[in-house]
């Protein structure tokens, strides 16, 4: 792979003595689309938020657009400010700002963390509501919007900072399927214009359409990795066949 | 009667005052408290802590006590007025900063994990993603706070201040005897609070219909 957008290596996260990620590394090229699957638990959670530092790694490099960070030693504030600018992050439960309308809710962060000025960042937000079908709902408090509509914000709001990679971990999980299906569907289109993403994700039919590769977790390591097609109808490992057929048989 | 209550309503600006600014003083310094009191680090946290303990631990007419006589005798001289909002203002930092962080336990735990993935400060997640929350509500707890501040603000008179209790004490001196005085204060100070409660429970109607369905 020549120079990968995201890099982990050697990445350990610990919570007291529970060794969440053990010794992760891995490599994800500009525009890739990388599906994480795993029993509850395996650690996808914790590995995803240590790309934008949600979850401070024991040891290993993180390596993310222009950034590269050695973890033995504590980060400035202003690198962790950076990272983070450089990641989107899209959440399970989608973490609106209840107490802003959708507009602000991606204007405000343009305006305090990349300094655009309120016109810029309204003519922004104006722009993203297209893209994820909401133009109408500018200046609607985010109760008022169903979890699908939700989600969608909490995209746009994440891709109003020009993020270098998006984050999600299980953007559908929190909803009902049909409304899932519209949050899928913008995330395709995403995936289709180029945008590097992680995803998080039970969805296994989402993960063999779009995704390039699958990365299977347990147990705070990666077990399997490969393109949907090998890792999802032909998994070498007893275990990870076991996974698939227990996902399988729930839908 | 009549007459007793009408004498009573002079100290309604003084009481109203040193009420007013005790709150204020409160709600202002409630904030560092707040903040000291979920630092990362452990020195803050501590010092918040006592300082809270001792505040709501001692007794107000104590606090006056030792702020006017206290204080007031040496550095600096403070009017009974001055050293009773002073006073309850001190002690008003430590309830509010103790409602404030009960505001901040109701926040579901994504709301600062989404500002942080955002990029944002922290004087920025706090400003504009948590103080709006945690203020919210926290408008009545401190609503019911406020009408007992204005209660416990009757210990002002033990150091002097001319507020409502003032008078009713030489009210009852005056009249030898008899509680006609004492029903008026206790009349009064009901009427006091009702506009504070119905002014509550207007912002916090507004706010809810705002962010919920
Ligand atoms: N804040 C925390 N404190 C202590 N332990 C934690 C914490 N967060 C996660 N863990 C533990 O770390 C392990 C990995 O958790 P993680 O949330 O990353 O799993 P996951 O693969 O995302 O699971 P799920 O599919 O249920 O979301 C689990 O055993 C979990 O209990
Ligand atoms: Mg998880």
């Amino acid at each position: 792979m020549t120079d990968p957008i995201v890099s982990l290596k050697g990445i350990n996260i610990r919570y007291g003595t529970h060794h969440a990620v053990r010794d992760v590394s891995l490599d994800i090229a500009k525009g890739e689309v990388v599906a994480m699957v795993g029993p509850s638990g395996a650690g996808k959670s914790t590995l995803l938020r240590a790309i934008n530092m949600l979850e401070t790694p024991a040891s290993g490099t993180l390596h993310v657009g222009d950034f590269t960070f050695a973890l033995d030693r504590p980060l400035g504030q202003k690198d962790l400010l950076a990272l983070r600018r450089s990641t989107g992050m899209v959440f399970q439960q989608f973490n609106l700002f209840p107490h802003m309308t959708v507009q602000r809710n991606i204007s405000l962060p343009q305006m305090r963390v990349l300094g655009r000025s309120r016109e810029e960042a309204d003519r922004v937000t104006a722009r993203l509501l297209e893209r994820v079908h909401l133009a109408d709902k500018a200046q609607a408090y985010p109760a008022r919007l169903s979890g699908g509509q939700q989600q969608r914000i909490a995209i746009a709001r994440a891709l109003a900072l020009d993020p270098q990679v998006m984050l999600f971990d299980e953007p559908t999980s929190a909803l009902d399927p049909e409304l899932g299906l519209e949050v899928l569907s913008v995330m395709r289109e995403l995936a289709a214009d180029g945008m590097t993403m992680i995803v998080v994700t039970h969805e296994i039919a989402f993960a063999a359409e779009v995704a390039d590769r699958v990365i299977v977790m347990a147990d705070g390591q990666i077990i399997e990795e490969g393109p949907p097609e090998q890792v999802i109808r032909n998994p070498s490992l007893p275990r990870t066949q076991k996974f698939f057929r227990a996902i399988l048989e729930r839908h | 009667m009549l007459d007793t209550f009408l004498a009573l309503l002079h100290g309604v600006p003084v009481s109203l005052a040193v009420t007013g600014l005790a709150f204020a003083l409160g709600a202002v310094l409630g904030v560092p408290l707040v903040l000291m009191r979920r630092a990362g680090h452990w020195l803050p946290r501590l010092l918040a802590r006592i300082y809270i303990e001792i505040a709501r631990g001692i007794p107000p007419v104590v606090w006056l006590f030792i702020i006017f006589f206290g204080l007031g005798s040496g550095i600096v001289t403070l009017t009974p007025f001055q050293a009773a909002s002073l006073g309850m203002g001190l002690i008003s930092a430590a309830y509010l900063a103790e409602i404030y962080r009960g505001g901040f336990l109701t926040l579901p735990a994504g709301q600062d994990a989404a500002a942080v993935a955002l990029g944002m400060t922290r004087l920025d997640r706090l400003r504009f993603v948590l103080a709006p929350q945690v203020l919210r509500v926290s408008i009545p707890p401190m609503a019911t706070f406020l009408v007992s501040l204005l209660k416990d603000t009757t210990v002002a008179s033990t150091i002097g201040v001319r507020d409502v209790m003032m008078l009713v004490t030489q009210q009852a001196q005056a009249a030898g005897g008899g509680f006609a005085p004492f029903i008026s204060a206790a009349v009064l100070y009901i009427l006091l609070s009702i506009p504070v409660a119905l002014l509550a429970r207007k912002m916090d109607a507004r706010l809810r219909a705002r962010t919920s369905r």
